[in-house]
């Protein structure tokens, strides 16, 4: 399907007043030159809630959050942040915010320290004991010292994220945080936001390439596609309503390859591909009797058949008719 | 206020913790800093051998030119040196990211570019102190040699006399004032550059083709008036006003005052285009996309 013609879904998106509304963008527009990278985006974010930022590459989430933060005029909409219009409400905003976009450019001679003494200043005053534990939380405490351009890209994913969290904020923006990251890595700083909003219910919006963290960490998720707004809602509605993946189980000695042709005549079924027992299909929600019918009509004895968790990627491909991210 | 105080610290401690701005006080002042080693290596000769025959005119004129040939050397380079710190806090920042960071905080643009422009003030105010400090040192030894009786009293005049405190604090704020329009000039030009070097260069570019223009606006007047309008209208005219040979020989002879004409209305164009630059980087600042 062209992403021209995907209209907006919005499931189970937050309408209400501000206070339950933690970000709010409304018709927003940005071009550059001749290109437009924020073309038509509206999506609300619910207080409490860690939600996923997705999009290919170019789709416009970067963008999108420099819009959001005030860093570069938009065209043409309304944000809101922590109930704030942007960008007039910045200042109160930020108080209230901790952000990292994209990665974190901290003054190279100044050490990590120092760094996050001065930014986290300007947030709000603040005592040597709060910096030494954001510090700790984030395991650079023995680096501390050394001067940020002698830092690695995961140390300084690191210190961005201490920082943005040194103010203990209502809100957080990440932009790829665990960008540079090894897995290891990855896993403490999802332990930290699950943290973090576990303890301060602090709202997260998180954008981040790697579909497989958003789908760990994030209960709502917005995606995005060539800068307009494809679907947006609460993971688990997402899922369950665009498509469903079952393991199709054949009795010994089934006729794989006919089963093959039956799949492929259907049009519920989306997508299919072998499996050691048999088929794995993804198809339109509510299909599988039809297919299962199809099968037994034909003389295929299927011995089983297993629903599949659905897959926020998928779906994501889906939606943005996307193979690339 | 309190962050923005926090703000002006942490600017400060950017432009004064480079190592590059130790060297450029050091440039910027070459002169006042030899003069002063050499004014205590006379003193020191004085104490133990004596001067010699030593006439007071050549003790005024070697005062009077240590001055200007300070003033007149700091206004010719402190505009490359006042680029170069401009250009790292503003241009190469924003190369860097450094003016996202800054502008994720809850701090607002304009507090951001006032603290910028405040920091460099300050360095530009360090680098004048420091030849301040310099300049006085030279001056304490030169009334010191000039009360002594060995000194030949060869003039008579007693409107000639050795710069005083007072006139030398009147032309380091002069030199300040000037340099504050080339602060402000600056700032405007780094907003548009995301290197501090091609800023620094296109800007003195600028800056000496406008002196030119200014230099020859007499002579193109003759061909069509128009030209010494236009010339009315350069900035640099106000700077290289408060610069020239008369106005410093003037204050220091006493016969002008930085209240009385020329040098105020000079001041007060300088002033003028100084807060004029300023307003003009706020209303692009404000509207600046910060993309890195």
């Amino acid at each position: 399907m062209p992403n021209s013609t995907i209209k907006p879904e919005f499931i189970s998106a937050p309408t209400g007043n501000s206070e339950k509304v933690a970000l709010r963008v409304k018709g927003l527009r940005k071009s550059f030159g001749k290109k437009v990278a924020v073309a038509d985006l509206d999506f609300s974010i619910p207080f409490g809630s860690v939600a996923g930022f997705l999009g290919p590459n170019g789709a416009g989430k970067t963008t999108a959050l420099r819009l959001l933060l005030g860093l570069v005029p938009a065209d043409a909409g309304e944000m809101e942040l922590l109930g704030n219009p942007m960008p007039s409400g910045r200042v109160a905003a930020l108080e209230r915010t901790g952000t990292l976009v994209e990665s974190p450019s901290f003054i190279e001679s100044f050490s990590g320290l120092e760094n996050l003494w001065w930014f986290g200043s300007l947030h709000h005053p603040l005592s040597a004991s709060r910096v030494d534990e954001m510090l700790d939380l984030v395991g650079l405490r023995e680096a501390a010292a050394r001067p940020f351009g002698n830092y690695s890209t995961g140390m300084k994913q690191r210190l961005g994220v201490a920082c943005a969290l040194l103010h203990t904020p209502d809100l957080l923006i990440l932009d790829e945080p665990t960008n540079g990251m090894d897995p290891q890595g990855r896993a403490q700083m999802r332990d930290i936001f699950k943290k973090i909003h576990d303890i301060h219910k602090t709202t997260i919006f998180l954008s981040s390439h790697l579909i497989d963290e958003i789908q760990r960490l994030c209960d709502f998720v917005v995606i995005i596609d060539a800068g307009r707004t494809v679907r947006q809602g609460f993971v688990s509605e997402i899922l369950s309503r665009e498509r469903e993946s079952w393991e199709i189980r054949l009795a010994p000695g089934g006729d794989l390859q006919k089963a093959r042709e039956i799949a492929a005549k259907l049009p519920e079924v989306l997508t299919f591909e072998n499996a050691p027992r048999g088929l794995i299909v993804s198809l339109a929600i509510g299909a599988s009797p039809r297919l299962n019918r199809a099968l037994l009509e034909a003389g295929i004895d299927v011995a089983a058949l297993i629903p599949l968790e659905a897959s926020l990627e998928e779906t994501f491909l889906k939606l943005t008719d996307s193979k690339v991210l | 206020m309190q962050r923005f105080l926090i703000l002006l610290r942490f600017e400060i401690k950017k432009v004064m913790a480079r190592k590059k701005a130790i060297l450029f006080l050091l440039a910027l002042n070459v002169v006042p800093i030899l003069a002063g080693f050499l004014a205590m290596l006379l003193f020191m000769k004085f104490k133990t051998i004596g001067i010699g025959g030593l006439q007071y005119s050549i003790l005024n004129e070697a005062v009077r030119g240590l001055f200007t040939a300070h003033l007149k050397l700091f206004a010719w380079i402190s505009p490359f040196f006042l680029a170069l710190v401009i250009g790292d806090s503003i241009s190469s920042e924003s190369a860097r990211g450094h003016l996202k960071t800054l502008l994720l905080t809850p701090v607002t643009r304009v507090q951001v570019l006032v603290a910028k422009a405040v920091a460099v003030l300050f360095f530009l105010l360090a680098a004048i102190t420091v030849g301040g400090i310099f300049l006085q040192i030279s001056l304490i030894v030169a009334r010191f040699i000039g009360d002594s009786p060995d000194i030949i009293r060869d003039v008579t005049d007693g409107s000639t006399h050795l710069v005083s405190t007072m006139t030398a604090l009147e032309l380091l704020s002069i030199s300040f004032v000037a340099n504050m329009t080339m602060v402000s000039f600056f700032t405007l030009f780094a907003l548009f550059a995301e290197s501090a070097i091609l800023m620094t260069f296109t800007g003195l570019i600028i800056l000496m083709g406008l002196e030119t223009f200014v230099l020859m606006a007499p002579t193109l007047g003759q061909f069509d008036p128009i030209y010494l309008r236009i010339a009315d209208w350069c900035f640099t005219r106000h700077p290289s006003k408060l610069f020239e040979l008369e106005t410093l020989s003037g204050l220091m002879d006493g016969s002008l005052s930085i209240a009385a004409d020329p040098v105020r209305s000079a001041l007060l164009g300088s002033l003028g285009w100084a807060l004029a630059f300023f307003s003009l980087s706020i209303f692009f600042f404000r509207r600046k996309s910060i993309l890195n």
